[in-house]
């Protein structure tokens, strides 16, 4: 399997779509990728020489920010957040959605699996 | 959607007269106000405010970091202090986890 930018190893799998395999970059920047560098969307990853995985590397993280550096960048947004106390930081703290969901029902992403209450009456009940 | 950027930011007119007045005499006393929807903008930095939050006004200092938000993110509407414990309940509303 051909590595590309440090850890990733696109499997066997058409260009455009090995590339997803690279956090950050999804189906229209993988897309966007191959036409910008020429190579053929539908050829296998497999079948990419020495050459065109440097070309590819290089080319990607000239363009855009992938991998560690993107997750840093997040990770960092969301800690500005929680540091000056704002609503969505204290979102994030308490480990509820942030862009103002219901938390009466459903919100489960959020705030992982069900804890049951004894007593607790069932949605249905509640209306 | 966003707002126009032909309008520049939202800041209430109020709070920018006390901004303004507040830097000419270099004093950094609390400004209070009920203007949650103010934006923040670069000359807050350093100010504190007093927003109000539906009862009483939250003291709020302002760094840079928070230049771009809105004076109300920083002041809490709702109070939750965790579910009461049903075992534990008779205690009348004591705070749980």
């Amino acid at each position: 399997m051909p590595r590309l930018i440090g850890v990733d190893i696109p499997a066997n799998k058409r260009l455009e779509i090995a590339l997803t395999y690279v956090y950050g970059v999804g189906r229209v920047t993988a897309q966007k990728i191959c036409d910008d560098v020429k190579l053929d969307r539908g050829m296998r990853a497999r079948e990419l020489n020495e050459d065109q995985i440097a070309m590819l590397a290089t080319y990607i993280q000239k363009t855009y920010m992938v991998e560690g550096q993107l997750r840093r960048q997040v990770a960092a947004n969301i800690n500005r957040l929680r540091e000056i106390s704002c609503y969505r930081g204290l979102r994030h703290r308490r480990g509820l959605p942030v862009r103002g969901q219901r938390t009466r029902t459903n919100a489960r992403t959020r705030k992982g699996p069900r804890k049951t209450v004894a007593g607790k009456k069932s949605v249905k009940g509640m209306k | 959607m966003s707002r126009s950027l032909k309008k520049g930011p939202y800041v209430d007119h109020n709070v920018a007269e006390k901004v303004e007045a507040m830097l000419k005499a270099g004093r950094k006393d609390p400004i209070t106000t009920w203007a949650r929807s103010c934006t923040i903008i670069p000359d807050f930095v350093g100010l504190t405010f007093m927003v109000h939050n539906g009862r009483h006004h939250h003291k709020v200092t302002i760094t840079e970091d928070m230049v771009g938000h809105k004076l109300g993110e920083f002041a809490p509407t709702r109070v939750f202090k965790g579910h009461t414990n049903k075992k534990e309940d008779s205690k009348a509303g004591t705070p749980g986890a």
